[in-house]
C-alpha cells in the first residue's frame, strides 16, 4: 500500500510540474498561436534571478536569502516581468507572422536568454539552498512523501482553480477567452489586444517562475539547462491535450507524468533506460488516434 | 583581463602560421574557452599555465621558453576538430585537449593524424588515450574505475562495510566507469555482498522510485555506491538523506568540492576520493602551497580537485621532453612510457605502452561530516585494474 | 514526369546555387588553412541537412522537428560500415557478423546511409504522414526523441552514449562539395516534379487539392522519404568529417540550428534554404573571428566571450522581424532576364 501511494504521489507531482509548464505554453498559444520556445529559458532565468551574477563556483545568494513570503512573490514578479518584456520587445512584431517564423523567433529569443545567463554565470551549475524546509518527508499511510511534492500538487491545483475562475468569472478572463477564439472579432468588439496579450504573457511568466521555484527547491541547483526538459514535455503535453485548450494541456501534463513514473516502476531493469523511448512511442500513438488532441478547444477545429 | 590575454594569444596563433620547428617549444591548448565545458576546462588549464610559468621562470625547457597557443572548441565537437587543427597549424609540439573524452577527442584525433602527442586535461575514461585516440595520446588524470574500486576497497577495509548498494546515473561514460571499477573490486572482497542495484538519469527531478526500492530492503545497506556527477548528484543526495537513509554514501571524484554543500545542509557519512585536497588539509604541504599560488594567479581557491591534473600534465610532459632531449613525438612518448610511479605533486604516475592512463593511483579520502569536508585517510588499490577489464 | 520546358526554365536556380557552393570551395582552397577548410566542410554539411529539410518542410508546409533522426541513423551507418572490424568488435560487440566484417569506402557508406534512412523514413512516414499541422510537428519530434533514446541506450549496437571512434576521417573538401551539389540538384528535381507540385498544392489549399484527387499523405510520404535519404547521406558524411559519432550530436542543437537556417533563409524556396545556410554560417564565422580578436593597428579589438551566440540570436530575430518570410521570401535565385517571367509564378505559403 505504501509503495503504491508513493508511486501515485510521484506521478502526481511530476505530472503537476508538466501541467504547470503546459499551462504556460497553452496560455500563449491560445491568444497568439505562438509556441513559445523561450519558456524553458525564462524558467532558468527566474532561478538565476536569485543569485548575484558571478562566474565563481559558489553561488552568491542575493535575493535567495529573503524569507519565503517575500521570495515567492519576488520570483513570480520577475517571471511575469521577463515574459512581458519578451512580448513587448520581440513577439509584438511577429503578431501577423506565420507559425514557423514565430517559432524560430521564440527559439532565437530563448537562445539569447540562455547565452546571456551563460555569460553572467558560467556553465557550472550553482548550488542553492532554496526553501530547504520543504525537503522534509511527511508520512502518509506508510509512504514517505517529501513536503515539496505535496506542495507542488497543491499549488498546481490552486493555480488551476484560480485560473479557471479568473477566465470564467472576470471580465479580463472573458476578454482573453474571446481573443483566443477569434482575435479580430474580439478587437472589433472592443477588447484591447495589447492588454490581453500582455496579460497572457504575464500569467505565463508567473507560471514559469513557479516551476523555477519548485525545480530549484527540488534539485538544489541553479543550472542553465534546467527548464529544458520540463519545457519539452510541456510542449508535447500542450499538443496532446489539444492546442488552445487549457484543461487539455493540464490533463495531458498529468498523463505524461503518470506514464513516465509508471514506466520507471514497472519496466525490468534492462529496459528501464529505454523508458523515454516508450513514453515518446505512447505520444505518437495518441497523436495518430486523436490528432486534434484529447480535449480540443472551441474555435481551433479546422473549418472548411 | 584573462579574456584579453586569451584574445592576444589567439591572435598570435592566427598571425603566426608555422609548422613545428626546433627553435620554439609550443604547447597548444585546444580547449573550451566558452560554452558548457569551460567551467571544467578553465581551472585545469589555469593550473597547467602555473606549471608552465614555473618552468619558464626556472630557465625554460631544453633552454627555451615554453610558448602557448590557444584555440576555442566552444564545447562543440566540430569546432573541437577545428581548434585542434588551428593549434597544430600554429606550430604546437603538444596538443592539450578538453577535460572530457567526448569533447576532447576531435582535437586529439587531429593531433594524432598530424603525428603529435595529445593530452586530455582531465578525462577519466579509458578511451582518453591509446584505446580511443591512438598511440600518442595520454590523459593527465586517473581512470574513473579506479575511483569506484578505491572507495569499495577502502570502505570494506577501513569501515567494515559488507553490504553494498549500487546506484548508477546512466548519463555519461564517466559515471559508468566509476561503477565498472566498483563491479570489478566487489567480487574480490570476501563476504562483501551487493544487495541491490538501480539506475537513474542525471536530469530526473525525482528518484523516488529508486529510493523506495532501497528502503524496501530488509536492512539498510552499509554503503551506497553512487556513480554520478554534477548537477544531478546534488538532487540525488538530497533525496537519499531526506528519505532517512543513513548509509555511507561512496562517490567518484566528480562530486568533490564544497560549493554545492549548502544545498544539502549537515551532510554526513559522505566520502569522496581526491587526488589532492582543496580544503587546506592535504598531508603534503606543497599542495597547500599550490592552492595558495592558484588563488594568487586566478583570484579564487580551487573549486574542485580537477584543477590538479592540469599541473601534473605539464609536469610529466616537461620531464619526458627533458629526458628525451627533444620534443620529437616518438622520443617523448617513449620517455613517458618509461615512467613508473613517477612522483608528482599529486601522487605517483605510471604510463606503459599498453595504457596511457592511471589504472591505479593514490587517493586521499575526504569525509564530509556535518557539512564540513576534510581528509581522513589515503588509499591505493591493492592491484592495478587490468586493461582488459577496463575495455569491457 | 517533369515537362522539359519547366526544367529548362528553372535550371538556372540549382546551377547558380551550385556555382555559389563551388565558389566557397575555391575560397577554401585559396586560403589553404586546415581549420578554414574544416569550416567550409561544415558549411557544406549544413547545406545538405537544410536542403534535405526543405524538400519536406518547404514543400509540405509541415514543420518537422524530427529530420535530424535520419541524420543520426546515417551517422551510425558510417560507423557500422567503415570502422576496421577489430575496433568495431571492441566498441559495438552486438553487431551481426556480416556487418562486423564489412568495411567499405566512405562514399559507399554515404549511399548505404541514404538507403537506410530512406527505409526508416518510409516506415515512420507511413504512420505519421496523415497528421497535419502542429500534431505532425510534435509527432516528428517524438520520433526524434525516440531514436535518440534508443541510440543512447543500445550499448551493444551503438555503444550507447560513448563516442564511437575509428571512422575514417575525410578532410578533403571535394567529396562534401559533390554531396552538397547532389542534394541541391535532387531537391530541385523533386521540386519541379509532379509530386513536388502536388505537395505544394496540398500545402497551399488542402481542400482543393484533395478535391482534385491528390492523395495528400502519399505526396507527403514521397517528400519525407527523399528528404530522409538526403539527411542520411549528410549524417554519414558528418561522421566522416570528424571521425566520431555520438547520439547527442544529432539531437536538439542541430535540429534547431538547421530549422533556423531554413526559416531565416526562406522556407518557401530552395534558394532560401541554401542561402540561409551560407549567410548564417558566414555570420557565425565572422562573429567568432571578432570574438577571437581582430588586430587594428596596435590594438586588438575583441568581443567579450559569449557574445557571439547572443549576437547570432539577435540578428536572427531582426531578420525575421523585417522579412518574416525569410531572406529570400519565396523567390528562387535565377538569371535576371527570367525574373520578369517569374512574377507570375506560383505563390509561396500565405504569411
Amino acid at each position: 500500500m505504501g509503495s503504491l501511494l508513493q508511486v501515485l504521489f510521484d506521478a502526481l507531482s511530476l505530472g503537476s510540474l508538466y501541467a504547470l509548464g503546459a499551462l504556460g505554453i497553452a496560455l500563449i498559444f491560445g491568444v497568439m498561436r505562438l509556441v513559445n520556445f523561450a519558456h524553458g529559458d525564462v524558467i532558468a532565468a527566474c532561478v538565476f534571478a536569485l543569485l548575484w551574477p558571478s562566474v565563481d563556483a559558489v553561488a552568491i545568494i542575493f535575493a535567495g536569502n529573503l524569507p519565503w513570503y517575500l521570495l515567492v512573490p519576488f520570483v513570480l514578479a520577475i517571471g511575469a516581468a521577463l515574459s512581458v518584456a519578451c512580448e513587448a520587445l520581440v513577439f509584438r512584431r511577429f503578431r501577423r507572422a506565420n507559425p514557423a517564423t514565430m517559432m524560430i523567433a521564440s527559439f532565437a529569443l530563448g537562445f539569447v536568454i540562455r547565452y546571456f545567463l551563460l555569460m553572467l554565470f558560467s556553465s557550472r551549475p550553482k548550488s542553492i539552498s532554496l526553501l530547504p524546509a520543504l525537503s522534509q518527508p511527511v508520512e502518509i499511510l506508510g509512504a514517505r512523501i517529501p513536503l515539496l511534492q505535496l506542495i507542488t500538487i497543491a499549488v498546481t491545483m490552486a493555480v488551476l482553480f484560480g485560473l479557471t475562475a479568473f477566465l470564467r468569472r472576470t471580465r479580463f478572463g472573458l476578454e482573453m477567452r474571446a481573443a483566443a477564439e477569434n482575435f479580430t472579432m474580439a478587437r472589433m468588439l472592443g477588447v484591447r489586444a495589447n492588454r490581453v496579450i500582455m496579460g497572457a504573457f504575464a500569467l505565463s511568466g508567473a507560471l514559469a517562475a513557479a516551476i523555477a521555484l519548485i525545480l530549484g527547491s527540488q534539485t538544489g541547483t541553479a543550472n542553465i539547462m534546467m527548464g529544458a526538459s520540463v519545457m519539452l514535455m510541456a510542449f508535447i503535453a500542450t499538443v496532446i491535450g489539444g492546442m488552445g485548450s487549457l484543461a487539455g494541456a493540464v490533463l495531458a501534463g498529468f498523463l505524461l507524468g503518470a506514464v513516465a513514473t509508471v514506466m520507471q516502476v514497472i519496466l525490468p531493469p534492462d529496459a528501464r533506460a529505454f523508458r523515454d523511448a516508450f513514453v515518446y512511442g505512447a505520444v505518437i500513438l495518441v497523436l495518430i488516434f486523436r490528432p486534434q488532441g484529447l480535449l480540443s478547444a472551441r474555435g481551433t477545429r479546422e473549418r472548411v | 583581463m584573462k579574456r584579453l590575454m586569451t584574445a592576444l594569444a589567439a591572435t598570435t596563433c592566427l598571425t603566426a602560421p608555422a609548422l613545428a620547428d626546433d627553435e620554439r617549444i609550443v604547447v597548444g591548448f585546444a580547449t573550451a574557452e566558452t560554452g558548457f565545458m569551460q567551467a571544467y576546462d578553465k581551472p585545469a588549464q589555469d593550473a597547467a599555465m602555473i606549471r608552465i610559468a614555473e618552468i619558464n621562470a626556472a630557465g625554460g625547457l631544453l633552454g627555451k621558453q615554453i610558448e602557448v597557443v590557444n584555440a576555442d572548441t566552444k564545447t562543440d565537437r566540430a569546432e573541437g576538430a577545428k581548434a585542434g587543427l588551428t593549434v597544430i597549424d600554429a606550430g604546437a609540439d603538444m596538443v592539450v585537449v578538453s577535460c572530457d573524452y567526448d569533447f576532447g577527442s576531435p582535437a586529439a584525433l587531429a593531433a594524432e593524424s598530424a603525428g603529435l602527442p595529445s593530452f586530455f586535461l582531465c578525462a577519466e575514461s579509458i578511451k582518453a588515450g591509446i584505446q580511443g585516440v591512438g598511440p600518442n595520446s595520454f590523459s593527465a588524470s586517473v581512470l574513473a574505475a579506479v575511483q569506484g574500486a578505491t572507495m569499495a576497497e577502502w570502505a570494506y577495509n577501513k569501515k567494515g562495510a559488507r553490504t553494498f548498494y549500487r546506484l548508477l546515473d546512466t548519463w555519461t561514460e564517466y559515471n559508468k566507469g566509476i561503477c565498472d571499477g566498483f563491479d570489478w573490486m566487489l567480487p574480490q572482497l570476501a563476504d562483501a555482498k551487493l544487495v541491490g542495484e538501480d539506475t537513474f538519469l542525471n536530469e530526473d527531478a525525482s528518484i523516488a522510485a529508486q529510493i523506495t526500492r532501497i528502503k524496501a530492503l530488509p536492512e539498510e545497506p552499509d554503503a551506497i555506491m553512487l556513480c554520478t556527477m554534477m548537477p544531478g548528484a546534488v538532487s540525488a543526495i538530497k533525496q537519499i538523506r531526506a528519505a532517512g537513509i543513513n548509509s555511507m554514501i561512496l562517490n567518484g571524484s566528480g562530486v568533490d568540492g564544497s560549493y554545492w554543500l549548502s544545498a544539502v545542509p549537515d551532510l554526513s557519512n559522505f566520502f569522496v576520493p581526491v587526488q589532492g585536497s582543496i580544503y587546506g588539509d592535504d598531508p603534503n604541504p606543497d599542495v597547500t602551497a599550490f592552492n595558495a599560488k592558484y588563488k594568487e594567479v586566478t583570484g579564487g581557491d580551487p573549486s574542485t580537485q580537477y584543477v590538479y591534473p592540469g599541473y601534473v600534465m605539464i609536469d610529466v610532459w616537461a620531464k619526458a621532453v627533458e629526458r628525451a632531449g627533444t620534443t620529437e613525438t616518438a622520443a617523448v612518448v617513449a620517455e613517458l612510457e618509461k615512467m613508473n610511479a613517477e612522483p608528482t605533486l599529486f601522487g605517483p604516475r605510471t604510463f606503459t605502452s599498453e595504457i596511457h592512463h592511471q589504472n591505479r593511483a593514490r587517493y586521499l579520502i575526504v569525509e564530509t561530516n556535518a557539512g564540513k569536508p576534510g581528509v581522513v585517510d589515503e588509499w591505493t588499490i591493492s592491484e592495478a585494474i587490468p586493461v582488459a577489464e577496463l575495455m569491457k | 514526369m517533369m515537362s522539359p520546358s519547366v526544367a529548362r526554365r528553372t535550371i538556372a536556380t540549382p546551377v547558380l546555387l551550385g556555382l555559389l557552393l563551388i565558389a566557397f570551395a575555391l575560397v577554401a582552397v585559396a586560403v589553404g588553412s586546415k581549420p578554414f577548410n574544416q569550416t567550409v566542410i561544415d558549411i557544406f554539411l549544413k547545406v545538405i541537412f537544410v536542403v534535405g529539410l526543405w524538400v519536406f518542410v518547404g514543400n509540405s508546409g509541415v514543420i518537422s522537428f524530427g529530420h535530424i533522426a535520419f541524420a543520426c541513423l546515417g551517422g551510425y551507418v558510417a560507423a557500422w560500415t567503415t570502422i576496421k572490424p577489430m575496433m568495431k568488435g571492441m566498441s559495438m560487440p552486438g553487431l551481426p557478423d556480416w556487418l562486423m566484417q564489412t568495411e567499405i569506402p566512405y562514399w559507399g557508406s554515404a549511399m548505404v546511409a541514404a538507403g537506410w534512412a530512406a527505409l526508416w523514413a518510409l516506415i515512420f512516414g507511413s504512420v505519421l504522414m496523415r497528421l497535419s499541422g502542429i500534431a505532425a510537428s510534435i509527432a516528428t519530434f517524438a520520433m526524434l526523441a525516440m531514436v535518440n533514446s534508443i541510440y543512447s541506450n543500445w550499448e551493444s549496437v551503438t555503444a550507447a552514449t560513448s563516442s564511437v571512434v575509428g571512422i575514417p576521417i575525410v578532410r578533403s573538401i571535394w567529396p562534401y562539395l559533390v554531396a552538397a551539389l547532389i542534394s541541391v540538384f535532387a531537391a530541385w528535381a523533386y521540386g519541379i516534379s509532379r509530386h513536388g507540385l502536388a505537395l505544394r498544392a496540398a500545402r497551399d489549399e488542402p481542400t482543393a487539392a484533395a478535391a482534385s484527387g491528390i492523395d495528400i499523405p502519399r505526396a507527403r510520404l514521397i517528400a519525407f522519404v527523399i528528404s530522409g535519404a538526403i539527411m542520411g547521406m549528410g549524417g554519414a558524411l558528418y561522421s566522416h568529417s570528424i571521425g566520431i559519432v555520438t547520439p547527442d550530436t544529432f539531437y536538439l542543437g542541430l535540429t534547431f540550428i538547421t530549422l533556423s537556417m531554413l526559416v531565416v533563409g526562406g522556407m518557401g524556396s530552395l534558394s532560401g534554404a541554401v542561402l540561409g545556410v551560407l549567410i548564417l554560417s558566414t555570420l557565425i564565422q565572422t562573429l567568432r573571428r571578432l570574438e577571437a580578436g581582430v588586430q587594428v593597428g596596435e590594438i586588438t579589438l575583441a568581443l567579450p566571450g559569449g557574445v557571439q551566440e547572443i549576437a547570432l540570436g539577435a540578428v536572427m530575430i531582426l531578420i525575421l522581424m523585417f522579412r518574416p518570410a525569410g531572406i529570400m521570401g519565396n523567390k528562387d535565385l535565377s538569371l535576371p532576364q527570367r525574373a520578369a517571367l517569374e512574377t507570375r509564378g506560383p505563390t509561396g505559403p500565405r504569411t
